[in-house]
């Protein structure tokens, strides 16, 4: 390129997590492809966060399973980000004379691509997850960011502490200093945990990546590797304390609470927010149709469903028949499934393109208090009439 | 072969009150989440046909607004796209219906525009009467009959003999070329016989000379000056429709249309092949705990507290508890709040029922309720 385009913040999204607690949920999808709240994907709420902030230049790094993340961001239009400078661009590994490279680890993912981020000569990148479902105004951290004359800040959110140790956890002094970082400590000095949304002075990061990267004992990776070694340079890292809704959707249960969570009468992540719109890639499908023996409570109900039967808590993805008698209950069902006559699903998550034969039985009715065992039918599984499913149970195959 | 489409957004022969007075027809909203120009549109996408221009004559700024560059339905192109075509100030016109003397005197009004294009054939179509229809196929008619020019016509309307008052009426000889085209503007419903459906296919050059000859024998209206007038000299053929359609000409063809989408048969019809609209990026629909459903259509970003039967909801909708919304088509973000009841009403855009109030209209004779109004 003959000019540079100067852009003020650069996002990197690191979108190549395999998300292997998510099990037959990500056995062909990179977890940030995984579907969320009846019509998302779980990339769209970072994507969606950084348009909102104003950010319009983001490098998407994809490794593991990328087909269908590639092709659901595209050229970025839905979320804005198709632009003449900038806009979503998809950074997966490659060659490199003879030698073909993975990336090794998070701070290598952004290590290799120096080059991308060079065109823009960014004041500031900030680092992303696409694991985690969360509303974040960005520039609020940069301007945090440039108020403590920070190298990196690192945004953070209160955790119970006997949960603290699945995290990074930060200890700081009272001015939000960062004194120490402990990468999933067995015993957690604090419960300020790592959100996984780092702001840096591109310059300094860039020096810490090309270090790191000559060290041969270092796991390339941010949380492990490039926040201590910025830490023993006694270099400026401050928190940034987070007060919103964030969930990492890492497992069935967490992702099947955090969608149940979107109907509570109290919502703590407001979807309907006309000033945070989160954007998704759009099907084309007509209004949804609701039939003559449907029964709709407390659910959300995507475009192109046809609903004859009963559908209650539940989050319904588009293109989904439930037909009459059938019963859906605290339960999310995902893109183009079918759920046959008098067929019943009760706490479960049914991927996409499911048929659920006439008759058939997923889970049972529990009282409110008991806690559910969640169970999951994994994409384009055909279930026959009359099969019964104990709850619990991952379906993988055809029964 | 290169192909153009030619859309009217405006018809002479509606009356739909108070819905078209501030819009174009083709922006009128229908089926929950469409405008009407997105049914017509989408026909020319899935038809592999790029290259489409919107003839607009009033009242077309939500049309444009919808419209936007046209991305929306794969037309923002470098090679054709999607273009509105605005009337140039007419100082002859003495009130907004008289901007085009007539359909013909539309396209000489944009014949540059017409001019420019590389097209060799052009498809005319009208916004009252939707259809599903592969213009290739029908192009693929015109060519094989050697027609100069070939109109679509049906001889039924899903399955009735109700003729659309001012549908011209075509009489064909075996080889299906017309003989006569006949204008019946009398209130006549029933009829049998083959009525126009408002396409044509043209060679482009054709309709170029077509239009200078009438317009210096200032001739206006395509079919009863150009196809009517000159069925001896040209070779005019028929096409047959025979699949679903949808006429938007009054208040209660308007309410049939819509609901003609309730039966999951036909909606199954209108919707075989994907129909694009703009994106409005809401939330999927949300169902409240007290609330009632029953065979209706519901879009994406509604809340919906109360009861809705044989109804119609647009996108963004609030329906609040209690409230009734029966035999009803209800526009985009209007909002009907506690223990309102609404019956056999259209109610546009942005209105506010409130607490309680009641809006009873007729099967008959439905009530209109314009844009931001508030009761």
């Amino acid at each position: 390129m003959s000019f540079i385009k100067k852009k003020d913040m650069v996002a990197m999204l690191l979108a190549g997590g395999q998300g292997s607690r998510l099990g037959v949920l990500t056995k062909d999808v990179a977890k940030p492809a995984v579907p969320f709240g009846g019509k998302y994907r779980i990339i769209d709420f970072p994507l969606s966060n950084c348009i909102n902030s104003d950010i319009d230049t983001i490098g998407v790094l994809t490794q593991y399973q990328p087909m269908e993340l590639n092709a659901y961001i595209g050229n970025g239009q839905p979320w804005d980000l198709d632009r003449m400078y900038g806009g979503a661009r998809i950074l997966p590994p490659y060659v490199r004379g003879k030698e073909g490279e993975w990336y090794k680890g998070t701070a290598n993912a952004i290590y290799q691509n120096i080059p991308y981020l060079e065109q823009y000569s960014p004041n500031y990148v900030i680092i992303l997850s696409g694991d985690h479902v969360y509303k974040m105004n960005y520039r609020w951290m940069l301007d945090h960011h440039i108020k403590k004359d920070a190298d990196c800040t690192i945004a953070v959110i209160e955790v119970p502490i006997e949960e603290a140790s699945r995290f990074g956890v930060m200890n700081t002094n009272e001015n939000l200093r960062i004194t120490e970082f402990e990468e999933k400590p067995a015993e957690p000095k604090s419960n300020l945990a790592s959100m996984g949304v780092y702001i840096f002075n591109w310059p300094t990061l860039k020096e810490y990546l090309i270090r790191d990267e000559e060290d041969p004992k270092s796991s390339k990776d941010f949380g492990k590797n490039v926040i201590p070694a910025m830490l023993t340079d006694s270099k400026r890292l401050y928190a940034y304390k987070y007060l919103g809704y964030w969930k990492d959707v890492g497992t069935i249960e967490s992702l099947w609470e955090a969608n149940m969570d979107l109907l509570k009468e109290k919502v703590s992540l407001e979807l309907y927010d006309p000033r945070w719109k989160i954007y998704a890639r759009n099907g084309n499908l007509p209004p949804q149709y609701i039939g003559r023996h449907a029964n709709m409570k407390e659910s959300h109900v995507s475009e192109g469903c046809s609903i004859e039967g009963t559908v209650e808590n539940s989050i319904i993805f588009p293109n989904v028949t439930i037909k009459k008698g059938a019963v859906v209950r605290h339960s999310v069902v995902m893109s183009s499934t079918t759920v046959e006559e008098n067929a019943e699903v009760h706490y479960a998550i049914i991927a996409e393109g499911v048929t659920i034969g006439e008759g058939a039985g997923i889970g049972t009715e529990l009282d409110e208090a008991a806690i559910p065992a969640i169970s999951v039918v994994a994409d384009r599984v055909s279930i026959s009439s009359g099969t019964r499913i104990e709850a619990g149970t991952v379906v993988d195959r055809d029964l | 072969m290169s192909y153009m489409g030619l859309i009217y957004s405006y018809s002479d022969k509606e009356n739909l009150r108070e819905l078209t007075s501030t819009r174009a027809l083709a922006a009128l909203s229908i089926g929950g989440k469409y405008r009407i120009i997105d049914f017509v549109l989408s026909n020319f996408v899935n038809s592999g046909i790029f290259e489409v221009s919107v003839i607009a004559r009033t009242n077309y700024h939500s049309l444009i607004e919808h419209l936007g560059s046209g991305a929306e339905w794969d037309m923002s192109r470098k090679r054709g796209g999607l273009r509105v075509l605005t009337p140039f100030a007419n100082k002859e016109a003495t009130d907004s219906a008289h901007i085009y003397r007539g359909t013909i005197d539309a396209l000489s009004n944009h014949l540059h525009s017409i001019k420019k294009s590389m097209a060799e054939f052009v498809v005319l179509t009208g916004s009252r009467i939707l259809y599903t229809m592969d213009y290739r196929d029908m192009i693929r008619a015109h060519q094989d009959t050697g027609a100069d020019v070939t109109v679509a016509y049906t001889n039924h309307m899903n399955g009735t003999n109700r003729v659309p008052q001012g549908s011209p009426m075509i009489h064909m000889d075996e080889e299906k070329q017309i003989r006569e085209v006949e204008i019946v503007n009398e209130e006549q419903e029933e009829r049998e016989g083959s009525w126009c459906i408002g396409v044509c296919v043209i060679r482009k050059t054709l309709l170029e000379s077509l239009i200078a000859d009438a317009m210096s024998h200032q001739r206006y209206d395509l079919y009863t000056d150009i196809l009517q007038k000159l069925s001896p000299a040209l070779k005019v053929y028929g096409y047959e429709y025979s699949g679903h359609l949808l006429e938007i000409s009054t208040i209660s063809t308007y309410m049939e249309a819509n609901k003609a989408m309730l039966d999951p048969e036909f909606s199954a019809k209108v919707f075989q092949k994907t129909v694009y609209t703009k994106v409005k990026d809401s939330v999927p629909a949300r169902y409240g705990p007290e609330c009632y459903v029953e065979n209706s259509m519901i879009a994406d970003g509604c809340q919906i507290m109360g009861t809705v039967i044989n109804s119609v909801i647009s996108r963004g909708v609030h329906i609040d508890k209690g409230a009734i919304v029966k035999d009803s088509i209800i526009m985009q973000d209007t909002e009907i709040m506690d223990h309102a009841v609404v019956e056999h009403s259209i109610l546009d855009k942005d209105v506010i029922i409130r607490d309680g109030r009641e809006v009873i209209g007729h099967p008959s004779y439905p009530i209109v309720l314009s844009k931001m109004s508030i009761v």
